[in-house]
């Protein structure tokens, strides 16, 4: 990969720091049947993605609109113990970054 | 034959003198889904842990981690490293501090995003910002900059509250690549810190501490030394040990004479 290349080709072009087509952050989906509004992932997550809402005693997580995306810490995941959380991926990137190829999303396997 | 003055390589079969000096050792091959061993444990169930308890780790513990980290292959066993181990609460917030103030002039300087589109600071910002990601493409890859955002916005931490940070010092002058000793002999820290209950997580943006003179010397970071990462410690807060999903990364996989892909 040349200089040229990497200053001009469209596919290694750098991706724009606002556009989520470019930098997509994961946003965690909270399943609301599961959701017993226990608190934890709110409070363990260190991107302050989640929050509660709903009326006293009938609480639930939820994502918060203004948020960023999260940085797929899986904390909040792994710290419920109602299995309400879906693990998020990592942070898709376009261009230059984007040239990642993987299988399916998997827990750890035996085999 | 003459001797050259080399010799020659052995050409005894290790299995045969294993036997003829009578201590072949066994092989004991763990079945296909056997359950995780302890180290497999700790690996699988360890997570970045950025929420901790204000219980301080006993100094024995934080001694017992750094053994793990001392214990850790290096290239041509150069061990290339060194420890700091902080855990005055204000110290740990003065560094925190820093860490925030650098985020924060460095957002102020490179973060295009924060001026609406169609203006002409954003257009210059953005500019300068797309040269030094092409200069350095790691160091402003999307992520980081969007963590030192954060952190400049308040809204994501350096240092996590933790009640210990162990600073891991890396001799420029080692064998090799020190850069990746370091790596094996922090995973040593965290994964014995994981199987002693402890939660970590790692703090890259410590380097600014490292880039500054002052912090330099009042940590005591004198060449050789480099600082190159931190790795809060501290009791987690619940139980954060599920096991995640991953990605899976491609395994191209050479035998009998074929090549295959697996995931």
């Amino acid at each position: 990969m040349g200089l040229f290349s990497t200053l001009f080709s469209k596919e290694d072009r750098l991706p724009e720091w606002d556009d989520p087509r470019d930098c997509y952050f994961t946003r965690v989906a909270v399943d609301l049947d599961k959701c017993d509004g226990c608190k934890l992932c709110t409070l363990v997550c260190p991107a302050n993605v989640l929050e509660l809402f709903g009326d006293k005693g009938k609480k639930k997580a939820r994502v918060k609109e203004s948020s960023r995306g999260c940085i797929s810490c899986n904390n909040c995941y792994a710290i419920c113990s109602n299995g309400a959380i879906a693990a998020s991926e990592a942070p898709r990137l376009a261009g230059y970054y984007g040239h990642v190829k993987h299988g399916a999303f998997q827990p750890p396997r035996t085999f | 034959m003459a001797s050259t003055g080399v010799s020659a390589l052995r050409v005894e079969d290790p299995e045969t003198v294993e036997q003829e000096a009578g201590r072949a050792s066994v092989i004991k091959e763990v079945p296909q889904g056997a359950p995780w061993t302890m180290v497999e444990e700790a690996i699988f169930r360890r997570r970045s842990i950025r929420k901790y308890k204000r219980k301080q780790v006993p100094e024995h513990l934080i001694r017992r981690i750094l053994e793990a980290g001392r214990f850790a292959p290096s290239q041509g066993n150069c061990q290339p490293w060194k420890f700091l181990v902080i855990r005055d609460a204000d110290m740990i917030q003065e560094m925190e501090d820093f860490c925030v103030e650098a985020c924060k002039k460095l957002q102020r300087n490179l973060d295009y995003t924060q001026h609406p589109k169609g203006s002409f600071k954003r257009f210059t910002m953005r500019l300068l910002a797309r040269v030094f990601n092409r200069l350095q493409p790691k160091m402003l890859h999307p992520v980081p900059v969007t963590a030192m955002t954060s952190i400049a916005q308040g809204r994501f931490a350096v240092f996590h509250k933790a009640p210990t940070v162990i600073v891991l010092l890396m001799n420029k002058r080692g064998i090799g690549t020190p850069e990746i000793d370091i790596g094996i002999c922090g995973t040593n820290i965290v994964l014995a810190a994981q199987s002693l209950g402890l939660g970590t997580c790692w703090v890259g943006f410590s380097k600014f501490l490292g880039q500054n003179k002052q912090w330099r010397e009042r940590l005591g970071v004198e060449e050789p030394y480099e600082l190159v990462e931190a790795i809060t410690v501290g009791y987690p807060i619940g139980d954060p040990t599920r096991l995640i999903a991953r990605d899976t990364p491609q395994i191209a996989w050479f035998e009998g004479g074929r090549k295959q892909i697996l995931y």
